[in-house]
């Protein structure tokens, strides 16, 4: 941004709409939580470099992404998650820690052999969770094969990612990339980086011999069902093409609580993808070089991907298979009437006449 | 500029256009084999396509779905470059602007369509804030149960999108509405696709047989506006969908936006069926000058008569039977739903003889209050010495109760039914001693009362102030005491036509003048919109206007409304009867 150029102008001004349109949107949300719990705790299964792990996975209460204080993304309502008035202390991120610890005991035999941590923002952000914090919950997690943290590119840095590695923790960063195309994340996500600032975040693991996993947003608003397929499409191809980033994880858009696409969605203005449409993006990927993932949250509900409701299972199951298989053939035996309705959105729907079927 | 758009014909808000392509398509019309679209910025940078003339190209835009704050469309709105072929640009009711485009299209209709105090505010201000013979394209969302509604409304382009997805899903669509294909046991169309058993009918099926519906509908659409009957059409068939009959009826809350487009005279007949036929403008607008601007110039007393089947009313055996028995020694008016009271000066001025109601002798609570209402109004404005209802029973709870209001007794002069010897008897008896009015007078009156309805309020004596009439009713002409010819009557309208002195006097008047200002040429037959430099705003169509330039003064009746005129790139916006070089 070193040169004023009327495309930066635009591109500035289209950020300043979003952030105060997300601002009054987020300030309607009165809810406020607890500092020593954490948001969330689940425990499932991962494809990972070493194959299929059982995995922890925390979403950790920290201040909440420092992004989303100034309005933040479009789709985005887990700052909602967020403490408020910001920072969580020291103790209370590692009770967190020890509260979520405590629930893999009661639902999991033994330590599962991957530990995820999120944050709803950049665990790898000291403002979110300072750096004494960041190496005692490594340290914590010494006795597992791999870990994943969420971060922003900006704070991808060797030296942090190195209180894993000392642990010997096989390391990935969990990036919200979103979209490989820089328009649709800047002005239809409204994310502030570049797919040059992901690429350097991706340098940066791999000189601390730590892996990128990359998520990815399926069909932001303002776009149409067979743009957003395209985009995921081009997207997983330009992401398996940088060093480093083994995963995606391309994650269909729900419509959150208090967020615009909510407003959007109000109003008759967004629908979430079709689960066909994750169906489409995993199969033409299939044969990249890089793993490619999906948990479509919220499957089947009218405010997550969903087809016409008699299919919905059948097809998560199936998304949920390829997960573990790579194979595009789990999707050979999944039919349903609506693919023609869905071949027909894909086919006619143009951002203009969106949603043309519900 | 509109380049490669025209309006041809209008009826009320809908119009009949022609989209100018290489092979020309008359709108309302689906647009699916025409469209070429150059893609969404939102997604990509999108070059400017080369376009050519077979097809209406979408220019690189941004569409705002329904829900998008304002702040972010007034962000990432678009400039819509300036091409040379046939193009469109995308719109929202936020950002709906005149972009130099031949069509607009609307984002975000889908959010809209099932809402009708949504749809009907998107669509009036997306179509006022466009050029008046612009497009206007409805993307995704047409029916065949939709469709004459949104035409309606003022929508020229839309596409079989929802037709087909509605098919895919087994969703029978027809013009009463749409049926889960499961639901039905017979196939009640005679489309190709139809014929055959409903057991081989599949979604394919459906889908050929939905966009054949939409296609046939869309001709009705056209034929009826062709005939100015939509409105008439949509009072019917709108009541198969709920929100369809709300948006009839929340335009009809749009009564300057609706106002501003209807005619003031048509050929055709208004269909008084249903409940809505009396929120119609027409309806509205006659009873608002009757009470308004019309002024009776009798001093005899005023007969409230049934109206008649027949039109016009003096032409029916009924009346003639009244006609003899009053022996011009009252003045007639007429009670009637929907029109209210038609004063006889008037009965021939459109709607009075064009309108065929549903007679069953039971008034509706709403047709009570109306004509009451009107009647009311007429009475107060003007003065009779006495007023005689020689009226059926049926009518008297209108007569009643606008005794009631205005504190006066009515003589009533039927017994059992107006035509019975014993009637007719009472109400000639009833006017015994009363002086006859002569010929003349009748004439004169009946030329000043259609110039007060027409030019407004004291506009037969400021346009019409000297005046001898020749020739017969209803073919009457008006001229001055030197001779000169001012205005004949059109019998098919009830209203008056100017010649070039008539044009003169209203100019002079005080009565507010229909005014066109034209460029410096001399218009020949008809005047064409890019001739038009400014046009007086309550210009209907169907009204006299006077043209006026650097080189000529003509008179015509307008075939726009003076907003349309003045926004128009394209069309003919007047006929023009005479005109003089100066």
């Amino acid at each position: 941004m070193s040169q004023p150029s009327p495309e930066v102008y635009e591109r500035d001004r289209g950020m300043d709409a979003h952030n105060q349109v997300m601002r009054e949107i987020r300030a309607r949300n009165d809810a406020s939580y607890e500092p020593d719990e954490p948001t969330k705790v689940w425990i499932d299964e991962d494809n990972t470099p070493d194959g299929v792990l059982d995995s922890l996975t925390i979403v950790l209460n920290t201040g909440g992404c420092r992004w989303a204080r100034a309005g933040g993304c479009t789709m985005c309502g887990y700052v909602a998650e967020s403490v408020e008035g910001g920072t969580v202390a020291h103790e209370d991120l590692l009770a967190q820690i020890d509260t979520a610890l405590e629930q893999e005991r009661e639902m999991h035999e033994g330590t599962c052999r991957q530990v995820k941590i999120y944050t709803s923002g950049s665990f790898l952000d000291e403002r979110e969770v300072p750096a004494e914090t960041r190496g005692a919950i490594a340290e914590r997690f010494g006795d597992r094969d791999r870990i994943v943290v969420e971060s922003l590119p900006d704070f991808v840095d060797r030296e942090k990612i190195a209180d894993f590695r000392e642990q010997d923790l096989k390391t990935d960063v969990a990036i919200g990339l979103e979209t490989a195309t820089d328009r649709v994340r800047h002005d239809c996500i409204n994310k502030y980086f570049d797919f040059a600032d992901f690429e350097a975040a991706c340098e940066e693991a791999l000189a601390a011999d730590a892996g990128v996993k990359a998520y990815l947003l399926m069909k932001p608003p303002f776009l149409s069902e067979s743009e957003a397929i395209e985009d995921m499409i081009s997207s997983i191809e330009r992401c398996g093409a940088v060093d480093g980033c083994h995963t995606v994880s391309m994650n269909p858009t729900n419509v959150q609580r208090y967020t615009m696409v909510e407003q959007l969605y109000f109003d008759g203005g967004y629908r979430p993808p079709w689960l066909w449409s994750v169906v489409e993006v995993l199969s033409e990927t299939a044969d990249l070089d890089v793993t490619v993932v999906s948990d479509p949250v919220g499957h089947g509900s009218d405010r997550g991907p969903h087809n016409c409701g008699e299919c919905d299972d059948r097809v998560q199951t199936a998304i949920k298979d390829f997960n573990l298989r790579q194979a595009e053939s789990v999707f050979a035996q999944v039919e349903c009437a609506c693919e023609r309705t869905w071949d027909g959105v894909r086919d006619r729907e143009r951002s203009y006449s969106l949603p043309l079927a519900q | 500029m509109t380049e490669y758009f025209e309006v041809i014909d209008r009826d009320g808000a809908a119009r009949i256009g022609d989209l100018r392509l290489a092979d020309s398509l008359t709108t309302p019309a689906l647009l699916d084999d025409v469209l070429e679209e150059a893609g969404s910025l939102w997604s990509d940078e999108q070059a400017v396509p080369d376009g050519d003339e077979s097809t209406l190209s979408v220019l690189p835009h941004r569409a705002f779905p329904a829900g998008t704050p304002a702040e972010v469309q007034a962000a990432f709105e678009p400039n819509y470059p300036d091409v040379a072929f046939p193009s469109a640009a995308v719109v929202s009711p936020e950002t709906a602007a005149d972009q130099g485009t031949d069509a607009y299209v609307l984002a975000g209709a889908s959010g809209f369509t099932g809402h009708s105090a949504a749809f009907v505010e998107a669509i009036t201000s997306t179509r006022e804030s466009i050029p008046p013979d612009a497009g206007l394209y409805l993307p995704g969302i047409a029916t065949p149960g939709n469709v004459a509604t949104l035409a309606y409304i003022g929508a020229d382009l839309f596409d079989t999108d929802r037709a087909v997805i509605r098919g895919t899903q087994g969703w029978y669509l027809t013009s009463d509405g749409e049926y889960r294909l499961d639901d039905l046991e017979e196939l009640p169309c005679a489309c190709e696709a139809c014929q055959q058993r409903i057991e081989t009918f599949d979604r394919e099926d459906c889908v050929e047989h939905n966009v054949a519906t939409l296609k046939a509908e869309l001709r009705t659409v056209r034929n009826r506006i062709r005939q100015g009957r939509l409105r008439d059409y949509l009072e019917g068939q709108a009541r198969h969908e709920q929100w369809l009959t709300a948006t009839m009826r929340r335009l009809d809350d749009q009564y300057a936006y609706l106002e501003q487009r209807t005619p003031l005279v048509r050929k055709s007949e208004i269909t008084a069926a249903s409940a809505e036929t009396l929120d119609r403008v027409e309806i509205q607008r006659f009873a608002e000058r009757v009470t308004e601007r019309y002024q009776c110039r009798f001093d005899t007393p005023l007969v409230l008569l049934p109206c008649s089947a027949s039109k016009p009313y003096s032409d029916s055996q009924s009346h003639s039977q009244f006609q003899d028995a009053i022996n011009f020694r009252a003045h007639v008016a007429s009670m009637t739903s929907p029109i209210g009271v038609v004063p006889q000066e008037l009965e021939l001025t459109y709607p009075a003889q064009h309108y065929d109601s549903v007679v069953t002798g039971r008034w509706s609570a709403t047709e009570v209050e109306f004509v009451a209402d009107v009647l009311e109004s007429y009475l107060e404005a003007n003065d009779y010495p006495r007023v005689i209802a020689h009226i059926p029973e049926d009518y008297q709870a209108i007569t009643e109760r606008v005794e009631e209001r205005l504190g006066e007794t009515f003589e009533y002069t039927v017994t059992d039914h107006p035509t019975t010897d014993e009637s007719l008897e009472n109400l000639a008896a009833t006017l015994a001693g009363e002086p006859k009015y002569r010929k003349r007078e009748r004439q004169h009156n009946a030329i000043r009362a259609i110039a007060d309805y027409q030019f407004g309020a004291g506009a037969g004596e400021a346009i019409f102030d000297d005046l001898q009439v020749e020739s017969f009713h209803p073919k009457l002409r008006a001229k001055a005491d030197n001779g000169e010819q001012l205005a004949a009557m059109v019998p098919e309208y009830g209203v008056l036509s100017l010649t070039l002195a008539g044009a003169r006097r209203w100019i002079d008047s005080d009565v507010p003048t229909k005014r066109v200002e034209i460029d410096d040429f001399v218009p020949h037959g008809s005047v064409l919109a890019p001739g038009i430099l400014d046009a007086d705003e309550s210009i209907r169509v169907g009204d006299e206007v006077v043209f006026e330039g650097p080189s000529a003064l003509a008179v015509g009746r307008a075939n726009m409304s003076g907003p349309e005129m003045a926004g128009s790139t394209r069309g003919i916006a007047s006929d023009i009867r005479h005109v003089t070089e100066r």
